[in-house]
C-alpha cells in the first residue's frame, strides 16, 4: 500500500518519492504544500495562527511565521532549491459569522493574507490557491506528481 | 489560586463545573423536551479538558459532518458557547419537530437547517441561564451563528480564539436519552482563562 501520511493541527510532515500527505478539514487553518519537482520532495504544513507572541512557545508549526521557517529549514537539510519550489495553499475559511461582530472569525483571512506575505518574502512561488469562504477543506498532496486535492462538504473534488 | 490553563484546574475545581453543568445540561433538556413534547433523560454530564486532536477523535472524526450552533458570551464571562448536532440527534429533532426524516445533511432544506440553528439556540440558552443563575453573573449572549461542515473545521473555532492562551478544549458531554433513543449532547462552554478564574472566583472554591 502506497505510504499517507496525517498531518495535525498545528503539525508538518515531509516525503520524498511517493506517497501521500494529508490533512484533514482545515477550517479557519491554512495548509500549505511545498513541493521540488526535480527531487520529487513534498512537505505538507498545518498552520492555525498569523504570528508566534511568545519567544518560549515551543509549538513553531501552529504558527505562519515559524511554521514556513521550521519547514523551510528542514526541506533545505533534504535538498530543496528554492527558485524549483511551488507552493500551494488551501483554508482559511470562515466557518461563523457573528451579527453585529465583523471581526470574529477572521482569523482565516488574516491567516491567509500573512502567509502569501510570507512566502512573497521568502521568494517562493505560490502557483495555486484555494481559500476562503465558509467551509473546511480536506488537503492531499501527492508525492509523485505534485498534485494538490482538495475535498469539501457539498462540493466537487478540486485540483490545485 | 489563579489558573493560567484549563488543565490547571484541580480535582475539587473540575468537580464544580461538572455540577454546575450537570444544572445546566438538565435545564437544556427540560427546554429541548418541551420543545419536542417528549420525555427526555440525561445522563450525568462529563467534563474533559483535552488537547484538540484528542477532543476531535473524542467527539468523532475531523471529516464528519456535523450542525453547529455558535453563540459568544460577552460581559461577566467571555469566550464561546458551541453546540454539535451529528446526524443522529440532528434526525431525531427534525423528525420530531418537522415530520420529515432526513439520513443526511444534503438533504436538508433551509427550514430544517434554521429549525436546527433555533434547536442548538434553545439549549445554549436555557444552559447560560441557569449557569448564570448559579454562578450570580450577568452574561450577554450574542445571535447564534451556525453552520452545517466537517467537525474539524468548525473545531478550529474556539481553538484559533484562543490559541495564544491555550492549545486544550473544555467541554461537556451528555447523553439525552429519547423514546429509547442516545442522542449525544455536545455542548462545548469555553470561557477564557480570565472568566474561568472569574467564575472559580465566585464559588468560593
Amino acid at each position: 500500500m502506497e505510504k499517507e501520511l496525517k498531518v495535525g493541527i498545528g503539525d508538518m510532515k515531509l516525503t520524498r518519492g511517493e506517497g501521500r500527505i494529508i490533512t484533514y478539514a482545515l477550517g479557519s487553518c491554512i495548509g500549505i504544500s511545498f513541493y521540488d519537482p526535480a527531487i520529487k520532495l513534498g512537505a505538507l504544513l498545518h498552520i492555525m495562527l498569523p504570528e508566534r507572541q511568545s519567544p518560549t512557545d515551543s509549538s513553531l508549526f501552529k504558527y505562519a511565521d515559524t511554521g514556513i521557517q521550521e519547514t523551510l529549514r528542514k526541506l533545505k537539510a533534504f535538498g530543496m532549491v528554492k527558485p524549483r519550489t511551488i507552493v500551494k495553499i488551501a483554508g482559511g475559511a470562515k466557518m461563523f459569522a457573528i451579527k453585529g461582530n465583523a471581526s470574529f472569525g477572521n482569523i482565516g483571512e488574516r491567516n491567509a493574507a500573512k502567509v502569501k506575505q510570507i512566502l512573497r518574502a521568502e521568494g517562493l512561488r505560490l502557483v495555486a490557491e484555494d481559500t476562503g469562504g465558509t467551509y473546511a477543506r480536506t488537503m492531499l498532496v501527492d508525492v509523485a506528481t505534485g498534485k494538490v486535492t482538495i475535498k469539501s462538504f457539498g462540493k466537487p473534488e478540486k485540483y490545485l | 489560586m489563579k489558573i493560567k490553563n484549563y488543565e490547571d484546574m484541580n480535582l475539587q475545581e473540575l468537580d464544580v463545573m461538572r455540577e454546575i453543568s450537570s444544572i445546566g445540561t438538565s435545564h437544556a433538556a427540560t427546554a429541548l423536551s418541551k420543545l419536542l413534547q417528549k420525555e427526555i433523560r440525561i445522563s450525568i454530564p462529563t467534563v474533559s479538558i483535552l488537547g484538540y486532536n484528542e477532543a476531535l477523535s473524542r467527539i468523532g472524526n475531523a471529516e464528519e459532518i456535523v450542525a453547529a450552533t455558535l453563540v459568544k458570551m460577552d460581559k461577566d464571562v467571555e469566550g464561546l458557547m458551541l453546540f454539535l448536532f451529528d446526524m443522529n440527534f440532528a434526525g431525531t429533532v427534525l423528525k420530531t419537530l418537522l415530520g420529515q426524516e432526513f439520513t443526511s445533511f444534503e438533504e436538508m432544506d433551509h427550514l430544517a437547517y434554521s429549525a436546527l440553528e433555533e434547536v442548538g439556540n434553545i439549549i445554549i440558552c436555557s444552559y447560560i441561564n441557569a449557569f448564570s443563575k448559579l454562578v450570580d453573573v450577568d452574561i450577554a449572549l450574542s445571535v447564534p451563528s451556525s453552520t452545517v461542515n466537517m467537525l474539524g473545521g468548525i473545531l478550529t473555532v474556539p481553538i484559533a480564539e484562543y490559541g495564544h492562551e491555550t492549545d486544550k478544549l473544555m467541554y461537556f458531554n451528555a447523553d439525552f436519552v429519547m423514546e429509547g433513543k442516545k442522542l449525544s449532547d455536545w455542548l462545548l462552554m469555553l470561557p477564557d482563562i480570565k472568566s474561568l478564574n472569574a467564575i472559580l472566583g465566585k464559588l468560593g472554591v
